[in-house]
């Protein structure tokens, strides 16, 4: 029921949805922060009681201090209005470049390429290549080189494999689940160059080096997995772009 | 073709933002603030398009299709429900809403759902059937539908094409072919200036150009960068086949007559060679 733990400050509050082929991770992060808990995303309402109950739970009562939005989409933002009637009108950070559009007239805006300080802990801004939605952001916690990412990374699960990170789920049917996931929900890979995409990604890592990729829609990578998990993407991403080549 | 700067505080002044595009379809629109950044790029790159000191706007719009059944496409974003709500109240007087068609689940699209199924009980929510997480979006109930499906509202006939061009999996396009526009979402987007806000393309003096139609989708769809070209110019050319003939009604632009569509396939062909060679513009 707790959250779990991936040191530095960092907890994954995970949350599930299943699917016809497997259970698909709607979760989101905490993190310790010196002036408070910051959120990743605020999950879908579908979990509403129980992510509040389990924040309430890690935070010992005293809840969430800020929200950092990845984007707007319905399943990240969508407890924002009820988060802050729980816990005060604290602060949401998003990136989009019309936050009333996005139904989040209260949002202070980040800038992609900048580093920002929320509640006393620093966040590199990043240009996410894997994302549905153009005011999507990823960002790099620098104390705990966490590197939270949506809608890419993601992996979809075999039910009771709901709270282990992706290293320790069973390698038959693994990189399946790293395939399904990006082929349903980033219905653009299609038309990708997989060889683009890969190499912003490696880019990305080699420059916000992650002891942790902490993943909205999929288990949490640790740095030991970072290669397989890569690899496993860039056999998905060709399997995208050439349906019918394999 | 000018407009009167109060034209702009309409809204405000609670005149309806709305007009009839073409028989049976009713626009409603969304212009939301002046676009600075936007603006001061587009004077950089030295277009003709945009005037300094007009306001430049990157539009949400909403239709109204009314046969003898009534449906409606898109909802505006969470801003604007004081627009929506009273446009549709006068546009349909009496009648009844039967139909709410979301062309998929994006605040700015579907941002005054539940206000417009409050004031409507009645009215059927219609949601694309691809994807898989609709109970996310509270979308578990809708009527789903799909390339085989067609809606007769009498007089009026709407299908719904697969999207081509699309940000997430529970996404539709939509046809109307008895005027045959295709209302293609995200696709087809592209900024006006103050003076353009309600027109259609035939009704401005200004060229919807390559470098107008970059502006916004090297912002919305960023992942042009990532792709081959030819993959993209492909899936637009066997569009600009299907739909020969008919006119856009694009979400984020002015709508575009038919007889004028056939060339902003190839625009829209070079627009993804440009970004896929010198990558996204920005966020919007
Ligand atoms: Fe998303
Ligand atoms: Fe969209
Ligand atoms: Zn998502
Ligand atoms: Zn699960
Ligand atoms: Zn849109
Ligand atoms: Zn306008």
């Amino acid at each position: 029921m707790s959250a779990i733990s991936l040191g530095g400050g960092v907890f994954w509050v995970h949350e599930c949805f299943p699917e016809t082929d497997g259970h698909i991770h709607v979760s989101v992060y905490l993190v310790e922060a010196p002036e408070g808990a910051i959120l990743m995303d605020s999950g879908s309402f579908h979990h509403r009681q129980r992510l509040s109950d389990r924040i309430a739970d890690a935070t010992a009562g005293r809840g969430v201090g800020a929200i950092i939005l990845s984007h707007s989409d319905y399943p990240h933002s969508g407890n924002i209005p009820a988060f802050r009637g729980d816990w005060g009108d604290f602060e949401i950070i998003a990136s989009c470049g019309d936050p009333d559009l996005q139904g989040l007239p209260y949002a202070r805006r980040t800038k992609i390429g900048e580093v920002v300080d929320v509640l006393g802990r620093r966040f590199a801004v990043l240009d996410p290549p894997l994302a549905d939605r153009n005011h999507t952001t990823w960002v790099y916690d620098e104390a705990s080189r966490t590197l939270f990412v949506a809608d890419g990374f993601g992996t979809l699960h075999a039910s009771g494999a709901c709270d282990i990170d992706w290293g320790r789920i069973p390698e038959d049917g693994r990189a399946e689940g790293v395939h399904e996931f990006h082929a349903q929900t980033l219905p653009w890979l299609r038309y990708a160059d997989p060889n683009r995409v890969m190499d912003a990604l490696y880019a990305m890592l080699e420059r916000h080096h992650p002891a942790w990729i902490a993943p909205i829609h999929g288990p949490p990578i640790a740095e030991a997995d970072v290669g397989r998990y890569m690899a496993d993407l860039s056999d998905a991403l060709a399997r995208i772009a050439e349906p019918h080549r394999r | 073709m000018s407009e009167p700067a109060s034209e702009t505080m309409s809204v405000a002044t609670g005149r309806p933002w709305r007009r009839n595009v073409w028989p049976g379809i009713h626009w409603i629109q969304e212009c939301g603030g002046h676009r600075a950044g936007i603006a001061r790029a587009v004077l950089e790159s030295g277009a003709d398009w945009y005037a300094p000191g007009n306001e430049l706007h990157i539009p949400q719009n909403a239709y109204l299709l009314t046969g003898a059944r009534t449906l409606l496409w898109d909802t505006l974003s969470p801003a604007s429900g004081h627009i929506l709500l009273p446009a549709l109240e006068d546009l349909l007087g009496e009648r009844p809403l039967d139909y709410l068609a979301l062309s998929h689940p994006d605040v700015p699209h579907a941002g005054n759902t539940m206000q417009v199924l409050r004031r409507y009980p009645d009215c059927r929510l219609v949601a694309p059937a691809t994807g898989e997480t609709h109970a996310l979006y509270h979308l578990d109930d809708a009527m789903k539908v799909g390339p085989e499906d067609e809606i007769d509202l009498g007089g009026l006939r709407v299908r719904f094409p697969e999207a081509t061009f699309l940000d997430a999996a529970i996404h539709t396009w939509m046809s109307e072919e008895t005027t045959r526009t295709l209302f293609t979402v995200d696709w087809m987007g592209f900024p006006h200036q103050s003076g353009e806000c309600l027109r259609r393309t035939d009704e401005i003096d200004t060229a919807v150009d390559v470098g107008r139609l970059e502006e916004f989708h090297s912002r919305v769809m960023f992942w042009f960068q990532y792709v081959h070209p030819h993959k993209v110019t492909a899936a637009t050319d066997t569009l600009a086949v299907r739909f020969a003939g008919y006119g856009f009604a694009p979400a984020h632009g002015l709508p575009i007559p038919g007889e004028d569509a056939a060339p902003y396939y190839e625009r829209l062909n070079e627009v993804v060679r440009r970004v896929a060679a010198s990558g996204r513009g920005g966020v919007l």
